[in-house]
């Protein structure tokens, strides 16, 4: 019998992680809930594990997926990103239903995983961070710190849900009046969002890049990095473009960031895949934000430049394999940059555009280029999960080389029925400053004009509809 | 003699045409369409004849105007002004004209003259050469245009319409000629404007060489139509006496009612000495062999009635007016009264009503009154809103002499005379504020307009918007040639259409089988580029059903109509609401106004009473005897 792993995931990720599985020789188990009854996810799996109507809630809920791999006869679980993924009690669960959690321990999913605790592992270990406070205390003594520590670093300050993450529960703050007003209020947000109202404040670092790192530990505690990404391209903290390796020119400093982040995870005891975010400021100081105890979206840029595939070491270590290699074969070629096909207007603030079919859908290919979607042509979107469609990774041995390969894709791509992010990206891909390599986390704030842009017309579409229109009646109603 | 090209000084072009040893020649491409092909004629087809049109040395191509912008935006699906944008692409030199009804200006009623003003702006960006007239030859009708025609530097062309009988008199029409220079000063082009093709060539000659006696240095386009099949004999003698332009277009495409084939003419002056300026005849020749080809798929658009019409001398319709007057009578079933409609009421209605020029709107005027006189049993006891209108006055004075009393009484009732001095004369139309309706339009249409948008919304507020609600959902579809765009019946399944899209993408679309599923809805399959694509349509209403439950006799409509239950009294477009629910309301009072067939007449309250239900909006579509409102007696 075949080793069978289970992807309690959805979507593209879903599918990024049982190619790993199939490649291993490893058969992979699908979950689904219903409004994901026509997701590829399904199909690409060897069986699939129906959980229930959802939306969501059965993929988060921790009995059901553990049922679905004990029935399914999986030795492993891999959670993805999202839903169970950074959620300790399910890695605890699976430790303790005897499953294979591919992913670092429960317990240091739980320490990372608060705010608080991780500041203080690091701190302790002498990794740079923001200023920042513990938990505020309860009540008015709270509201006293808080200002206190707003006089000494000034405004704009963050105020925090210690158990938030992935630009959830954060909110800025800019005057005393606000905090005092906001602190209650983010409490009640936090204890609704993630049953704890634990709150704390941090210095803002005003228009950083957003600097990460991947890394990746053994059992025996063989700790290496995988190079930089820049994820600066964000919207509302979500992020959009990511590149790797950062765009900047200095390469020790570089190199300074990735030794911290390998103390960083050494110091919180990791294993298995993990990034170590940073921010870097103007004066190219650099502070340490989070890790995340998870493979991230865009971990396709690493394992472009580097040739490792992340997710196929994910389940090997999971599995009790050591490293097979070691920092020095981990050579950096090139450049590679992802972009998020999102089915989302830009012109509407990003707005999801979920319960539309995909009428038409054609992809690039070629030379450098890396799709990881799950989009086809008659897919309806669901309302109900994210709207990310697949992922354009490019890799090329120049910048110049690879913006252009990643602008030639976007060109190749036709996608009718939703509106997607592709003419959003058109444009970012020919602003000088992109094209340069310079950009911060303030890009899409400082330049508008990426928005101004006109939908490409997809004429075949529409012109075929009135068509269709004169076939059926037997003549054009609009030309009577 | 060279020719006359695009983006010369109006000026310039008068002295050319002044000087001119021979004569110039217009291709009445838009007059063509109207006339013989009830306005159909696609963008597709002349973007086809364009390189060879532009080779073949017009004057100008009359290729926008008349009835056409309100067609290309219902029927033809096609922007007004991106059409002539494609053409100018294509056609650099050559000039293009227009035919704007002056106050009226593409359309049939009066319009504010800051929307005149605006409208001709936007066009004169495009239009060189503006023909411009008024159907009752009243000038201050046509003042604003000329202004901003002139002021854009464009080439002003005012017509004197032209028509026969004992009034029509060329003391008459030298006088008219001279009003218009008095308004327009000298660099103009004059037309003589025989809408109708009306008269002998010797009556033309006559009329031609009176203004030239009096105004020799006045160019004179001569604009006829070929309904008798003698209108070349006209253009020969127009030019013998002087006339400076012709109007013609290509053979191959030519029918009864609108323009003589160019080649004919040119043939034809050619032996009485007369050189057609700047004119290639072998392009000329190139072109008709382009869209010979394309006619075959505008059958079903050519008229009803075969072969010319020498009783147009009786009957004196306008050419552009004929297919859209033939399609009417096909239509509503009294195409065998036409010889009663056209020889015996029409000319009676003609002279009744004061023999003025029987063109746009004057001559949807008489003929709907004709033929409610032949239809509806009482002569004039069912009068249009538009024929009270003439009759008071609001499209001008009447040339010659005023209709009956009797008539008057018909149409206005008892107190007509009262009537006639309290509504009577033109009235002065308000300004729209232009800003609330761009508002308004931006409302409808999710975006703001561009300024050639809210031109068409302004022109024709429904239609507007509906054409850009379809150009959304459909596209561009001046690509599709009419084999696809006016096909008649299903295609042929394997049937393969290719076409280049407007933004010069190639795309191929193969007929796939259709299928009808158990709920009835069908579902069209088409290879799109290679890709497979459903379309899905739901299952058409049964029409008979509705229809049943329709039917109310006119009798059933006037009992209904005295117990305040309002219906309409045929079919039509509510255009207006005049009043609100709650509202009091005299006997007579107008509730709404309906529109059809081009003409506006209003649905009165039979009884006076409380507006208590209003069962319609503006822009709806009813059948007859549907509800319009309610209104209850006033206790």
């Amino acid at each position: 019998m075949k080793k069978k792993i289970l992807v309690a995931n959805r979507g593209e990720i879903a599918i990024r992680i049982m190619r790993a599985i199939q490649e291993l020789d490893y058969e992979a188990v699908a979950v689904y809930e219903t409004p994901d009854k026509d997701s590829r996810h399904i199909r690409t799996a060897s069986e699939a594990v129906f959980l229930g109507d959802g939306p969501r809630c059965d993929y988060l809920n921790i009995d059901k997926v553990i049922k679905a791999a004990k029935h399914s006869g999986a030795c492993a679980i891999h959670p993805g990103y999202g839903f169970l993924a950074e959620n300790p009690d399910f890695a605890k669960a699976c430790e303790e239903a005897g499953i294979i959690f591919i992913g670092p321990s429960s317990e240091v999913i739980s320490n990372l995983g608060n705010k608080v605790i991780a500041r203080k592992i690091m701190a302790d270990a002498g990794i740079p961070m923001v200023p920042g406070t513990p938990n505020l205390s309860m009540g008015e003594d709270g509201v006293q710190e808080a200002l206190t520590f707003a006089g000494k670093y000034g405004y704009p300050i963050m105020l925090k849900a210690t158990c938030g993450g992935g630009g959830r529960g954060i909110r800025l703050i800019e005057s005393d009046e606000q905090m005092r007003k906001e602190i209650p209020v983010a409490r009640s947000e936090a204890k609704a969002a993630f049953n704890d109202d634990s709150v704390y404040l941090e210095k803002v670092v005003l228009n950083p890049k957003h600097v990460e790192v991947q890394i990746i530990a053994d059992k025996e505690g063989t700790t290496i990095h995988l190079g930089t990404r820049d994820c600066s391209i964000q919207r509302r903290n979500q992020k959009l473009i990511e590149i790797a390796p950062s765009m900047i020119g200095d390469k020790e400093l570089l190199d300074k960031i990735c030794q911290t982040a390998v103390k960083a995870a050494k110091a919180s005891n990791y294993t298995n895949a993990g990034t170590v975010e940073f921010l870097i400021d103007k004066d190219y100081k650099y502070y340490f934000m989070e890790i995340n105890t998870r493979v991230q979206v865009e971990h396709t840029v690493t394992e472009m430049i580097t040739g490792i595939d992340i997710v196929r070491t994910q389940i090997k270590l999971a599995l009790g394999k050591t490293l097979s290699f070691t920092q020095d074969d981990v050579q950096l070629r090139g450049h590679a940059i992802e972009m998020r096909i999102n089915a989302e207007d830009p012109q509407a603030d990003f707005m999801p555009e979920g319960g539309k079919t995909v009428s038409l859908y054609r992809s690039p290919g070629g030379y450098g280029v890396r799709l990881d979607g799950f989009v086809y042509q008659g897919y309806t979107i669901p309302q109900v999960y994210d709207s990310l469609l697949v992922k354009l990774t490019v890799h090329g041995f120049t910048w110049n080389e690879t913006v252009s390969r990643v602008r030639r894709c976007l060109q190749n791509f036709d996608i009718a029925g939703p509106k997607t992010t592709i003419p959003f990206y058109m444009n970012i891909v020919q602003d000088p400053d992109f094209m340069r390599g310079d950009f911060n986390t303030s890009f899409l704030d400082t330049h508008p004009q990426l928005f101004e842009y006109k939908e490409a017309p997809n004429e075949a579409e529409k012109l075929s509809k009135l068509i269709a229109e004169i076939h059926h009646r037997g003549l054009n109603p609009y030309a009577l | 003699m060279e020719r006359i090209i695009q983006g010369m000084a109006p000026s310039e072009v008068v002295d050319k045409l002044r000087k001119a040893d021979g004569y110039y020649i217009t291709n009445t491409a838009r007059d063509l369409s109207q006339s013989d092909f009830k306005n159909r004629i696609l963008l597709h087809t002349d973007l086809l004849a364009a390189p060879s049109r532009e080779r073949a040395g017009y004057f100008s191509l009359e290729i926008t105007g008349g009835a056409s912008v309100h067609v290309d935006i219902l029927r033809k699906q096609v922007d007004p002004f991106l059409k002539l944008e494609l053409l100018r692409e294509k056609m650099p030199k050559t000039m293009f004209q227009t035919l704007c009804r002056g106050v009226n200006l593409f359309g049939y009623r009066p319009y504010p003259q800051n929307v005149i003003r605006f409208t001709v702006r936007e066009f004169a960006k495009y239009v060189d050469v503006w023909r411009t007239f008024d159907f009752m030859n009243h000038i201050p009708n046509m003042q604003a245009v000329f202004e901003e025609v002139a002021k854009a530097g464009k080439i002003n062309e005012p017509c004197i319409c032209f028509s026969t009988g004992p009034e029509h008199t060329d003391d008459f029409y030298v006088k008219k000629v001279k009003d218009i220079i008095d308004v327009t000063g000298n660099d103009i082009i004059l037309c003589i404007k025989n809408h109708g093709g009306l008269g002998s060539p010797q009556r033309i000659g006559q009329l031609v060489d009176a203004i030239k006696q009096d105004y020799p240095e006045l160019p004179i386009h001569y604009h006829g139509h070929n309904t008798d099949g003698n209108d070349i004999g006209r253009i020969a003698a127009a030019v013998i006496n002087g006339a400076s332009i012709i109007d013609a277009s290509d053979s191959s495409m030519t029918g009864y009612y609108g323009p003589p084939p160019s080649l004919t003419v040119i043939q034809t002056l050619k032996e009485l000495g007369y050189n057609a300026i700047g004119i290639n005849e072998d392009a000329v020749i190139e072109t008709s062999e382009i869209i010979r080809d394309q006619r075959q798929y505008y059958a079903a658009f050519e008229s009803q009635i075969k072969g010319f019409q020498p009783t147009v001398q009786i009957h004196k319709l306008p050419g552009g007016a004929m297919g859209s007057s033939l399609e009417q009578a096909a239509k509503g079933g009294f195409l065998d009264k036409m010889p009663d409609i056209l020889h015996k009421e029409l000319p009676r209605v003609q002279k009744e009503l004061g023999n003025y020029w029987s063109v746009t709107p004057g001559s949807q005027i008489l003929w709907t009154t004709a033929v409610a006189n032949v239809q509806g049993g009482e002569r004039y006891g069912t009068p249009s809103g538009d024929l009270r209108n003439l009759l008071l006055g609001k499209y001008g004075p009447f040339p010659f002499y005023q209709p009956e009393e009797w008539i008057y009484e018909k149409v206005l009732g008892a107190d007509w005379k009262k009537v006639l001095e309290k509504e009577g004369g033109m009235d002065e139309i308000a300004d729209m504020d232009l800003d609330h309706e761009r508002v308004s339009l931006s409302e409808k249409i999710g975006h703001e307009p561009t300024d050639q948008q809210l031109v068409l919304y302004l022109q024709h507020p429904n239609d507007a918007v509906n054409f850009f609600k379809f150009e959304e959902k459909f596209g561009k579809v001046y690509v599709l040639p009419p084999s696809i765009f006016l096909h008649q019946g299903k295609f042929n399944v394997g049937t393969t259409l290719s076409f280049t899209d407007h933004y010069g993408k190639e795309h191929v679309i193969e007929i796939g089988p259709s299928m009808v599923n158990e709920g009835g809805e069908s579902n069209v399959y088409l290879n799109v580029d290679h890709h497979q694509r459903i379309y899905s349509f739901a299952p058409e209403a049964k029409a008979g059903v509705a229809a049943a439950a329709m039917v109310l006799s006119k009798e059933e409509i006037l009992t209904l109509a005295k117990n305040g239950d309002i219906r309409a009294p045929f079919a039509g477009n509510i255009c207006e609401i005049s009043v609100k629910e709650g509202q009091e309301v005299a006997a007579g009072e107008q509730v709404a106004m309906m529109e059809a067939m081009k003409m506006q007449t209003p649905v009165v309250s039979a009884i006076a009473g409380i507006v208590t239900t209003i069962s319609v909006k503006v822009g709806d579509a009813i059948k007859p005897g549907a509800k319009i409102a309610k209104v209850d007696i006033d206790e």
